[in-house]
């Protein structure tokens, strides 16, 4: 196929209804049925209920709520990579609208690029991806975020090579740079380190997760990110070190600093690596286990940013 | 009797924190694990001036745990099997130990240590009964005593499964090897069924170098499976993680696994999350 990128085929269809959703989302559907491919649909309500209506729900589609599949931006493509990878050799078909509902503008972001990493991850996978946009309903700003992260654009007839489509280096680049990082609060509570021995930080920052009421589960993993990123510090940054913790509302935020300046690939620790023993295992494994990490280098040091919402 | 029944109802004690009143009890699987309890223990001994006295085969032969005695340098004293007026049954071989440690007493000694492997006593007719009786009196005996120190050894893999527990019962002090690596964040000692190491405390990058150490250690010292007991871990962060993935890299994974025990539920989801196809050559082992 004329357009297909790297052995990946990723779609984006902007529709307007329940029936323009169906006339195209069907027919691409059972397209992979009848090419023996693995085909799933992870979709929102009610467009899921309409496609199972349709399809049937005993069928050999596999049907997922949207809600409950795109939970956090890392954890989804981990567990996209573990389907496309279960299901080797066959090809996976999938048709994949994310959910947009997030007040939070950075999460808004973190899904967009999202969408635009995997064009990264799955680039010699083989697999078909088409991800509906519902034109009525989603702001301008995420049906522009569409048009940056597919390379082709699918009219409901035929594709269309995306000219504003923008290399997942290029946009990733371009979301750390739109990130609005908020100056510390006061009431941040700080503490140095200088040794590889981390205890005391782990004991810091638990103390701190204990209190604002994360369950033992959010604060082993809060402390084991935190306890990575400070590790990092160590290894690559330039004293002084040091952890600062802050509530904001529900989040607790705790952010490692160093003076040194750091300027990774925009697309550090998204990939996920193959395994435990490549490099950016650890930074990839801190964004599995937190709700976002945020990363930023400039002048007055390098800051990684950890939140966790009770 | 497994080594959960038997911390039970002993007293465990690292061997280099053996004291005199101590009539110990050193059932080993392998030669490594006889040797990391008897080596020390002599070596200890012989160091501070202790007098070590080992029951062996013959004089100048090679003794249970330690292999052929070096050239030179201080040795222990042997009491021969081989010197003494036969039939030698267990009985006779404690009254030579007997006559040395009184020797010793007599001489000044403060501290006397002794070490028997007596398997070979359970091979005669009658042995266990005359070993048990001989057991009793010795544990009588030591442990009252403010000089001597004893190891007795069995080799697990030659005694009978109802021998062991009555054996074991004579004896009030479980020794067992040094840990690998001992400080207040971080515990690594040696385990033997199945083989491994038991983890404790908190494992970080500052004792990453530990680990390793300890890890190949143990890699090399045999084939098949190791086993990485991890209840007592309160933390372990991903460069340990990633370590132990290289290490597990090393060895086809078809010859050996690194296996991981009883990992304590907050880590394990730790681990669940990252995801095991992450860490090849790692497989979980015993549920927590």
């Amino acid at each position: 196929m004329a357009l297909r990128r790297h052995g990946l085929e990723h779609r984006a269809f902007l529709y307007s209804g329940v029936e323009n959703f169906l006339s195209t989302t069907v027919p691409f559907l059972i397209k992979g049925l009848e090419a023996d491919d693995a085909v799933v649909a992870v979709v929102r309500r009610p467009n899921l209920d309409a496609l199972r209506d349709v399809l049937g729900s005993d069928g050999d589609v596999g049907f997922y709520d949207s809600a409950e599949f795109y939970d956090h931006p890392v954890r989804t493509l981990k567990r996209y990579l573990e389907l496309v990878d279960s299901m080797r050799p066959r090809r996976v078909v999938a048709l994949a609208e994310p959910v947009w509902h997030w007040t939070d503008q950075r999460q808004t972001l973190e899904w967009a690029r999202y969408e635009s990493l995997i064009n990264e991850v799955f680039a010699d996978s083989g697999a078909r991806a088409l991800c509906p946009y519902d034109r009525n309903g989603l702001s301008s700003a995420v049906l522009d975020f569409a048009r940056h992260t597919h390379p082709v654009l699918f009219d409901g007839r035929i594709d269309h090579e995306n000219d504003r489509y923008m290399d997942p280096q290029v946009f990733g680049a371009g979301c750390d740079v739109g990130r609005r990082f908020e100056v510390r609060p006061d009431t941040a509570e700080y503490m140095a380190f200088h040794d590889e021995d981390l205890h005391p930080l782990r004991v810091f920052v638990g103390k701190h997760a204990e209190a604002h009421g994360l369950d033992r589960q959010q604060a082993q993993n809060l402390v084991t990110a935190a306890n990575e990123v400070a590790a990092n510090a160590l290894q690559h940054g330039v004293p002084p070190m040091g952890v600062w913790v802050w509530r904001d509302g529900d989040e607790l935020v705790c952010e490692v600093g160093d003076n040194g300046f750091w300027q990774p690939s925009p697309l550090i620790g998204f990939i996920p690596p193959e395994s435990a023993r490549e490099r950016g295992f650890g930074l990839w494994t801190v964004r599995l286990l937190v709700d976002l990490m945020e990363l930023r280098a400039g002048w007055d040091g390098t800051f990684v940013r950890l939140h966790v919402s009770r | 009797m497994d080594d959960l029944l038997e911390s039970l109802w002993s007293v465990e004690r690292p061997v280099s924190e053996l004291r005199p009143g101590d009539h110990a009890w050193l059932c080993y699987e392998t030669p490594e694990e006889q040797s990391l309890v008897t080596v020390p223990f002599v070596d200890e001994g012989l160091a501070l001036g202790h007098r070590v006295i080992c029951l062996a085969e013959r004089v100048g032969g090679p003794v249970p745990g330690l292999g052929w005695p070096p050239a030179g340098g201080p040795a222990p004293r042997v009491v021969a099997l081989a010197d003494l007026p036969g039939p030698v049954g267990p009985a006779v071989a404690l009254e030579a130990l007997a006559k040395e440690i009184m020797l010793a007493e007599e001489q000044g000694c403060p501290v006397v240590r002794v070490t028997a492997d007596m398997t070979w006593a359970l091979r005669a007719p009658g042995g266990l009964e005359e070993l048990l009786a001989c057991e009793r009196q010795l544990e009588g005996e030591v442990g009252p005593s403010t000089t001597v120190m004893a190891v007795c050894q069995f080799d697990r893999r030659r005694c009978g499964a109802e021998e062991l527990p009555r054996l074991f019962a004579t004896h009030s002090v479980r020794v067992v090897p040094d840990p690998v690596f001992d400080d207040p964040v971080l515990r690594i000692a040696w385990t033997f069924r199945p083989r491994g190491l038991a983890l404790a405390g908190e494992l970080d990058a500052s004792r990453h170098t530990r680990l390793d150490e300890a890890l190949c250690r143990v890699m090399e010292a045999g084939h098949g499976d190791v086993h990485l007991n991890m209840s007592g871990l309160r933390f372990i962060d991903l460069g340990a993680l990633n370590l132990l993935a290289e290490r597990a890299a090393e060895r086809p994974a078809a010859v050996s696994s690194l296996v991981l025990d009883r990992i304590p539920a907050q880590l394990f989801s730790v681990v669940e999350r990252v995801g095991w196809h992450m860490l090849p050559g790692l497989r979980l082992g015993h549920p927590a």
